[in-house]
């Protein structure tokens, strides 16, 4: 992320040179941007999130629309420090016009102002995507903000060699995941004589609110959730509730039961560390998304791994569901930008985006209805699972806050600072709840 | 410096006299100007990289800051907020501890580095080389390197040795008891070297005579050095104490690579860390700004006490 950062005596003063040397350009240029209803001239801007090999995915589906419609553009790919960039182009009021970003950032960008509302009606082939895709573009009263691109949900994924090794089945409940991570770090399911195997893989670190992020499916199972509505668009946060203190109750065990279950390192881990934790043996089980089909397979755990929908909670059969959107900016094309929408989400582009780059799948679930994620993969029963999970059992995130990220953020500190010490989890669901509420305050949408 | 190199005439003062006044204020202000004009390109650049970022930095703290809206005006806000913001006075701590330890570990090793390895023999400076290679090498591999070895579990490669003596597994980054503690440890590893190259320059500036006649009056060796050595070295020792100092304070990329998201349960969280934090997640660049503002100024000032009063000690 802010690597490069670091080589500044202060972060901000980074940040200001850009803003410093970036002004100096919007001044001159003169373009408000905003509501510009005709269309500039030259090539469209877009930027996307996308490193490694999903750059290459996203060009072929961008040089399908030019070849189509005869619209060059202009694109811009980074992973590190996006949203960074992004403050930087539009401090200098010189956006992107289309901008392809996780869903989580919708509240975010909306509060920024930085994005423009969409007419559904006025959107091509809008009635032909999954309802629930709609709710991750949409703000808390409502309206829609942007156009979904890709989704996705947690599937659980379990070495098979281990679970026959053990006799065991795969599992149905909290209980059998309970068990068979105990089985895992106890009992030797690679038959190399060490303990040296853990139950469950857990990104446990705060970085990027990684740790709320996958206790997410937990609580929701358990039947909680993180705010509730009191209308209006006012919430009060719901953390303390008796299903979210069991869910997290549940989850401590896994890092302070005796045995502890959860890989070593959990609680500093980001996603890469725990997918090499599964990759290579040390953990048997590990809640992620179909993407990691292709990061698995290209490791030595190929074959060995099976996936499963997560197994049910106290409340219900429920998993995170995550989405990439496609936002379009408060920039100078509007028109030309709702093309490029328009054509991401047809069979055409989705198709492309799933199999094109067999690496990078950028759309990993179609969000249009009538592709079908199975057949564009060959027929893996995975990508069929994967689209019934999501449909079922799918749950996005508080995206539309106003700042889901910083509110994830303070839910991950504190969980992870519980985790970390073995402590009261439910005093910490308490206070945790007090300073949601105060979050939620400064971001003006808190009930009373 | 540049003055020097200038072509001036100093041979000739009376024909200079001659010429009238008018001429010679012509050569003041031409001689006044000539080490600025000199210094302009490297001025320039710090002016528009350094100087005007951080007079921005300062001014955007008084604002909530909204790249498209526009910035709001909050005055002082963000600063009170800064004062008693609970999770900033601890990675104010950790911070602080932090820098005390780590510059403190780097220059003890570094010094004692130093007195091990000075010398122009073939072998010493291969040694050197050998020894100064962390300082080089980029922290973000150095640190992948140190997780794998620090691998909290039994097969880590330090673990699997400790467990060969039958100690451990010890969580090292991933407890929160231990999570600092081994990442001054690596840090000491990175920077020592760094500090022992500046000693030994020091150390090659001491004046071999002092060390003769300090033998000629019978001192030991344990006496030249706190008698001869660590006397002379007193300017060094400052200079690397003020860079350590400021390393310290502005500790960022060894805690973000060694334990993102400010480590477990916060424990290593430090105050460049949680300004990013706010600055990137939180999406508060004003907040982060300020915060920022007062690194800045207790950086200041904290550097000034330490040469007001290396000075005064060297004085008396």
């Amino acid at each position: 992320m802010a690597l490069t950062a670091a080589r500044h005596r202060v972060m901000a003063a980074a940040a200001a040179a850009i803003c410093a040397t970036t002004a100096l350009t919007a001044c001159s240029s003169g373009s408000g941007g905003g509501t510009a209803t005709a269309d500039a001239s030259g090539p469209l801007k877009v930027w996307a999130r996308a490193a490694n090999d999903s750059p290459k995915a996203y060009q072929a589906i961008f040089d399908a629309f030019t070849q189509k419609t005869g619209i060059k553009i202009e694109p811009f790919f980074t992973l590190t420090d996006f949203e960074t960039k992004l403050n930087a182009a539009a401090t200098a009021h010189d956006l992107p016009d289309v901008v392809v970003n996780d869903a989580a950032q919708l509240g975010s960008m909306k509060t920024q102002g930085i994005i423009r509302e969409i007419d559904k009606s006025k959107i091509a082939g809008a009635d032909k995507l999954a309802p629930g895709s709609w709710d991750s573009a949409s703000d808390l009263t409502g309206k829609t903000y942007a156009v979904p691109f890709s989704a996705q949900a947690n599937l659980l994924f379990i070495r098979k060699d281990w679970l026959s090794k053990l006799n065991l089945q795969e599992p149905k409940s909290w209980d059998d995941v309970a068990t068979i991570a105990k089985a895992f770090t106890t009992q030797d399911p690679d038959g190399n004589g060490k303990a040296d195997t853990y139950g469950l893989a857990v990104p446990g670190s705060t970085s990027r609110g990684y740790v709320s992020w996958y206790w997410s499916t937990f609580l929701w199972e358990a039947g909680g959730e993180y705010f509730t509505s009191a209308g209006g668009g006012k919430f009060t946060a719901s953390v303390n509730s008796s299903p979210a203190k069991q869910s997290l109750k549940w989850f401590e065990q896994l890092f302070c039961g005796t045995p502890k279950v959860v890989q070593p390192s959990a609680l500093t881990d980001t996603t890469t560390e725990t997918n090499k934790a599964f990759q290579t043996g040390v953990a048997g089980m590990y809640y992620t998304g179909p993407y990691a089909f292709a990061t698995m397979d290209n490791s030595a755990v190929k074959g060995k791994y099976t996936v499963v929908a997560p197994p049910p909670g106290p409340g219900g059969a429920k998993t995170l569901a995550e989405g990439t959107n496609i936002y379009l900016m408060a920039g100078s094309r509007p028109n030309a930008a709702q093309k490029l929408a328009e054509f991401m989400i047809t069979p055409e582009a989705q198709n492309i985006g799933m199999t094109k780059v067999p690496a990078a799948t950028i759309v990993r679930l179609p969000v249009n209805t009538t592709v079908d994620a199975a057949s564009a993969h060959s027929s893996d029963p995975r990508w069929t699972l994967a689209q019934q999970v999501y449909k079922d059992q799918g749950h996005y995130e508080a995206v539309n806050m106003p700042n889901w990220t910083q509110l994830r953020q303070a839910t991950s500190d504190d969980i992870n600072k519980m985790l970390s010490k073995c402590g009261d989890s439910d005093a910490a669901l308490d206070a945790l709840n007090t300073k949601l509420n105060g979050i939620l305050k400064d971001q003006k949408v808190a009930a009373g | 410096m540049a003055v020097r190199t200038s072509s001036a005439p100093v041979a000739l003062p009376a024909q200079r006299d001659r010429s009238g006044t008018h001429h010679s204020r012509a050569w003041r202000v031409y001689r006044r100007l000539t080490p600025w004009l000199f210094l302009a390109p490297a001025l320039l650049f710090f002016a528009v990289f350094k100087f005007w970022p951080s007079i921005w930095g300062i001014w955007l703290g008084l604002f909530h800051v909204q790249p498209y809206l526009g910035d709001q005006w909050v005055g002082l806000a963000n600063f009170s907020k800064a004062l008693g913001d609970p999770d900033l006075r601890a990675a104010v701590g950790h911070t602080v501890l932090d820098a005390a330890v780590q510059v403190a570990g780097s220059m003890l090793v570094g010094f004692l580095l130093a007195l091990l390895l000075e010398g122009a023999a073939r072998h010493v400076r291969i040694l050197r080389t050998a020894v100064f290679l962390p300082a080089v090498t980029a922290m973000v591999a150095v640190a992948e390197l140190w997780q794998t070895l620090l691998y909290p579990g039994r097969y880590g490669a330090v673990n699997s040795l400790l467990g060969d003596v039958g100690l451990g597994p010890l969580p090292f980054l991933s407890s929160p008891h231990s999570s600092l503690w081994t990442v001054m440890l690596v840090q000491v590893w990175k920077h020592a070297p760094y500090d022992m190259v500046i000693f030994i320059a020091g150390l090659v500036g001491i004046d071999r005579q002092l060390y003769e006649s300090a033998s000629i009056d019978g001192a030991n060796a344990w006496q030249r050095l706190w008698n001869v050595t660590l006397p002379s070295l007193r300017p060094i020792t400052t200079i690397v104490l003020i860079l350590g100092m400021i390393r310290g304070l502005r500790v960022f990329t060894e805690i973000y690579v060694l334990t993102p998201g400010g480590g477990p349960g916060g424990s290593t969280e430090s105050i460049v860390t949680y300004v990013v934090k706010n600055a990137v997640i939180s999406n508060d660049a004003g907040y982060a700004s300020a915060i920022s503002a007062l690194l800045l100024l207790t950086t200041i000032i904290l550097t000034s006490a330490t040469l007001w009063w290396r000075r005064r000690r060297e004085d008396a």
